[in-house]
């Protein structure tokens, strides 16, 4: 699905100069589900940027989905951001101003979608994660998880090949994390492949791989068993449908 | 000092506006007040009049069996003998109104001898104590030098009374008492009062150049000029325009205004470039304050986290507040720097094209004080905000 | 995309009321205060008669003194004598020429309840009413034998038949003017021509006067003259000796359609000229001058000097306002640039992000074109009450409400471009990480 090879990434400023990502390389297979684990400063955040294709990088080659990425004009990475992929953040980043169903709606838009096909997306995604009664309400009417499962089903209505998740559990209590993360697993199931960051080595194991990376390489790359309740609650939920 | 410039260098369009922003209004401010002050100088400039004791109009004879002569004299001892009234005259033309009349006098005798022109005013021995003049030297008509003459004829009247300034235009070594002048350099008239000051008409370019006839034109328009005691003019106003109305069917009352407002519309242009101006400044001002304001709050909630770290690390409330408030003193000046050349720059141009005189020094000083004054007001409130951020918004994360 | 965008920036504006409010009060003020001063402005300057006003000419003749010119060798006399005048009317080659002064009377409505009230004058050849386009409410003007036999005819104006008939058609009714009747053969449609351009004696905006009567009937009627008069000799002793004299006080108009016609009129007034100074007058050098409509305007300088001073300074406070106004909006976009980051990762491209940011600018432009045009109301109202005979240079018309739309739209896209620039370009992964 993702294929890097020994990507530079360099951030200047007018004192320091720091090389967040040094020869970095990783592949990651199509349907996979990989968990990034790194201490804080290692260049989790960075490696995600590049991945999102959210930043550009100045040394080595990236392939995402068959294509070469490396230096596509900045229209051209929009366009792929807004058809091949999902974000799910920290904080959630929804848009306050707008409700539920008009934030599932704002990839769909500059996807240029007709109006009936959006409607269709956001109803099914918003049922995804079971929020398809609350869609005339505004985020700040949701509790933090409900807002990262309308972050999720945002993601989902775009149909992306790679979800990119960021710390997804980091501003939920527990329980609603062991949730959400089951929601991720389930999307995962049905093809989607996904890359997430995270710090907690319990969220990790809901992966089929874990990377550790540090001072911007990746320090050792380890399959995980299945996490055995995770796996049967996801298929007990039986919520997780493909689209 | 130096890390406030730095990071004022570091969000420099927010304050790159704001400086543009108060160089523009300071280059305005200045003009506009320096105009205001102007018209305003103006319009205050005492007429010599007794402005708020008068009051005129016009009698219309409008049919053939109109007499002007009697009319005016019996008019003449009606008004005189009113309760309230201090005196009346008949004249040629109201002062300070959209009417006048000139002619050019001249020292020496002979054609197109040099000479200067000045606002006539003709009127009898009652002339000056109607309009409330001030004689500063030499006499008042007498009973006897006043003439009534017919208005098709010609007629030069042995002595005149002129103002002080006419005085001086015409001697400048101020022995004008006695002299003889000449209409158009032919017939002679000898000068045998002066008045402090008379404001007549501007059409010679000088208002304050006029000079006093003593003869009433029997004409079938005749202006008339009553003069009142403190607080009756109101009450005589309408009363003597039914009265002349009523006492002779063969004429009629127009254009009856007190001085005030004959003066007040004379000077009418003037004002209303002050009025305007006046409301330009202010709402200049106010969106000046308003953009100063706009940005320090934008900056109090952008640096939130910054300003509670400085306060976690011991920063006094009234550090923050210091901080803001030197921020915003450097913007002001620098504005004000740009401010006073454009503003110099601007009356310059002013000064080419539109015959508006060179900008007295002190208002740029002054200007430069108000906003001063306008940047530390704008930002008080958003440096107070800033200063009650809490110090614990330096352990929040989100 | 438009209107997602557009009720995107409904939401922006109603997120933040009072910045809303200042943005487009911000705007509004500086179009209202530019707007009120340019229309005052642009009606000063307008042309009063755009069908003929480069036909219609103001004829000078330099009849001044020998030894002195009357302001300047350039500035010679505005008006022209009696003499002068009479004479052009009965020998100038032009298709339409007109002599006439104003002048000041009583008229005494035949109900005798109502009080005898002052009006002006306009003593005039029939010439007038065509040459100037007045409209008819009805009757016409006189005839040729009406100026030829100097009859007591006159035509109204809309507002005196108003005061005197009512309204009504008054046709062939009388009306007295001073002591004498007058027969009515004319009433005119409500008419200003601002600047009232064919005499601007006194005041130039000033309504048009309220009757006209044959300028034949000056002589034997000893009608006095009521603008202004400049003499630079003698007047005479008596009215016959005034209309010969060498005081000007006429204003003398030509309408010449083609050049051919203007070089005729010109080589015929230097020949007249020539004539006269046979007999001792025009002493000066040769010196006549046609001006049209426009040349004349600028001549006399009818836009007074305080008007460019405000207009100059009007337009730099709308500059003020915009430079307020970037400041503002780009604390708006950058205070939620993080929205922008969101979708940005979504796939909204920067055209897409600039193009969302100009929307909004624009509907804030809208917006502050109306706040503007209410106050430019506002101000016009003001400034009408503030001048004399303001009425007819303060009224805002459509052309003049499509002007202040489109400068506010103009001027706010101007201020916008920088924030909505700014806010397309930041870096889309800086805001996603925390809120």
């Amino acid at each position: 699905m993702l294929n890097m090879t020994r990507i530079n990434k360099v951030y200047r400023t007018d004192l320091v100069e720091t090389r967040a990502l040094r020869d970095f390389s990783l592949r990651v297979d199509e349907g996979e589900f990989v968990a990034v684990t790194g201490p804080s400063g290692s260049g989790k955040t960075t490696f995600l940027n590049v991945t999102g294709l959210l930043e550009t990088f100045e040394q080595g080659e990236y392939e995402l989905d068959g294509k070469n990425v490396s230096r596509l004009s900045d229209n051209e990475r929009s366009r792929i951001r807004n058809e091949k992929i999902g974000f799910i953040f920290q904080s959630f980043n929804l848009i306050p101003d707008l409700d539920i169903f008009d934030n599932v709606d704002v990839p769909l838009r500059y996807r240029g979608l007709r109006a009936a096909e959006r409607n269709r997306r956001i109803q099914e995604a918003l049922e995804v994660v079971g929020l398809a009664s609350r869609m005339k309400h505004l985020p700040s009417q949701l509790s933090g998880g409900q807002q990262q499962r309308v972050a999720i089903a945002r993601a989902l209505a775009g149909q992306p090949r790679l979800l990119l998740a960021d710390e997804p559990t980091g501003n939920v209590d527990s329980l609603m994390a062991r949730e959400i993360l089951q929601l991720i697993s389930g999307i995962n199931e049905s093809g989607t492949t996904i890359v997430m960051v995270t710090h907690d080595p319990e969220m990790a194991r809901y992966a089929h791989r874990n990377v550790h990376i540090m001072d911007g390489q990746v320090t050792e790359v380890e399959a995980v068993d299945v996490h055995p309740t995770a796996r049967q609650q996801a298929t007990d939920a039986g919520r997780i449908h493909p689209l | 000092m130096r890390p406030i410039l730095s990071a004022l260098l570091r969000n420099k369009t927010g304050a790159v506006l704001v400086v543009i922003q108060i160089a523009i209004t300071l280059a305005i401010v200045v003009n506009a007040l320096f105009i205001v002050n102007q018209r305003l100088a103006l319009i205050g400039r005492p007429t010599g009049m007794d402005e708020a004791g008068i009051f005129a109009f016009y009698s219309f004879g409008f049919t053939p069996d109109f007499k002007a002569e009697p009319t005016i004299r019996q008019d003449m001892r009606t008004l005189r003998g009113l309760p309230g009234v201090v005196d009346a005259a008949p004249i040629n033309l109201i002062p300070m109104s959209s009417s006048g009349s000139d002619s050019t006098l001249t020292t020496k005798r002979g054609e197109n001898m040099p000479g200067v022109n000045a606002g006539i005013y003709d009127v009898d021995e009652h002339g000056l104590n109607a309009l409330g003049l001030k004689l500063v030297a030499g006499r008042n008509f007498t009973h006897q030098e006043v003439d009534y003459i017919d208005p098709e004829k010609d007629y030069t009247p042995p002595v005149v009374i002129v103002t002080q300034a006419l005085a001086k235009a015409l001697f400048p070594n101020g022995d004008a008492l006695g002299k003889t002048i000449y209409w158009g350099g032919k017939d002679p008239s000898r000068i045998i009062g002066i008045v402090q000051r008379f404001y007549g008409n501007n059409y010679s370019g000088h208002i304050d150049w006029s000079i006093l006839l003593p003869d009433v034109v029997t004409a079938k328009q005749k202006a008339y000029i009553v003069r009142t005691h403190p607080g009756q003019r109101d009450r005589l106003m309408p009363k003597v325009e039914k009265m002349l109305r009523q006492s002779n069917p063969d004429r009629t009352i127009i254009i009856m205004n007190s001085m005030t407002k004959t003066i007040a519309d004379h000077y009418r242009e003037d004002r209303a470039m002050a009025v305007i101006l006046t409301v330009v400044i202010a709402l200049l001002i106010a969106i000046t304050a308003l953009g100063i304001f706009g940005l320090a709050i934008f900056n109090v909630n952008r640096r939130r986290k910054q300003i509670g770290t400085r306060r976690a690390l011991g920063a006094r409330k009234a550090d923050i507040i210091h901080y803001f408030m030197v921020e915003s003193w450097l913007m002001t000046t620098i504005g004000v720097v740009i401010g006073s050349a454009l503003a110099i720059g601007l009356n310059y141009w002013l000064v080419m094209h539109y015959a508006v005189p060179r900008l007295t020094w002190y208002y740029v000083p002054a200007g430069i004080g108000l906003l001063w004054v306008l940047g530390a007001v704008a930002v008080l409130m958003p440096a107070l905000r800033a200063a009650s951020i809490p110090p614990a918004v330096a352990t929040r994360t989100v | 995309m438009f209107f997602y965008n557009l009720r995107l920036a409904w939401l922006s504006l109603r997120r933040n009321p009072v910045l809303s409010v200042l943005i487009i009060g911000a705007i509004g003020l500086g179009i209202g205060t530019a707007m009120t001063m340019f229309t005052v402005y642009h009606l000063m300057s307008a042309d009063p008669i755009p069908q003929k006003s480069s036909r219609l000419y103001r004829v000078q003749l330099d009849n001044w003194n020998p030894d002195k010119p009357y302001e300047s060798p350039d500035h010679v006399p505005e008006q022209t004598t009696y003499r002068d005048s009479v004479a052009l009317m009965k020998e100038g080659p032009a298709p339409l020429s007109n002599a006439m002064f104003r002048s000041f009377t009583i008229a005494q409505p035949l109900d005798t309840d109502k009080p005898p009230y002052p009006v002006t004058v306009r003593v005039t050849y029939r010439n007038f009413f065509p040459m100037f386009d007045t409209p008819f409410e009805y009757g016409g003007p006189w005839g040729k034998a009406d100026d030829a036999e100097a009859h007591q005819v006159v035509v109204l104006s809309h507002d005196t038949n108003e005061r005197l008939f009512g309204g009504k058609n008054s046709i062939g009714r009388s009306v007295k003017l001073y002591h004498r009747y007058f027969k009515v053969v004319g009433v005119l449609k409500p008419w200003r021509p601002t600047p009232r351009y064919y005499d601007l004696t006194a005041t130039a905006f000033a309504k048009p006067d309220d009757v006209y009567v044959p300028l034949s009937l000056t002589a034997p009627l000893q009608i006095h003259q009521g603008g202004s008069t400049s003499c630079w000799k003698d007047s005479g002793s008596d009215f016959e000796a005034f209309l010969n004299s060498e005081c000007v006080w006429l204003q003398f108009w030509v309408q010449l359609d083609t050049p051919a016609q203007v070089a005729a009129y010109k080589s015929f007034l230097d020949d007249y000229v020539r004539e006269q100074k046979k007999l001792g007058r025009f002493q000066r050098p040769l010196n006549n001058r046609l001006r049209n409509v426009m040349q004349w305007l600028s001549y006399e300088k009818v836009v007074a000097s305080d008007n460019s001073i405000l207009l100059g300074l009007a337009f730099m406070f709308l500059a003020v306002c915009l430079v307020n106004m970037t400041g503002l909006l780009l604390a708006k976009f950058l205070g939620r640039a993080a929205q922008s980051g969101v979708r940005r990762a979504l796939g909204a491209s920067r055209v897409m992000i600039f193009y969302q940011h100009l929307v909004e600018v624009g509907v804030i432009g809208v917006c502050g074109g109306l706040v503007g045009l209410a106050l430019s109301w506002l101000g016009l109202r003001l400034v009408s009450g503030l001048y004399r005979n303001y009425e007819g240079l303060t009224q805002l018309d459509p052309t003049l409400a499509g002007i202040a739309i489109g400068i506010a739209l103009g001027s706010a896209l101007i201020a916008g471009i920088y924030p909505a620039w700014r806010i397309c370009r930041t870096s889309v992964a800086m805001h996603l990480k925390t809120q």
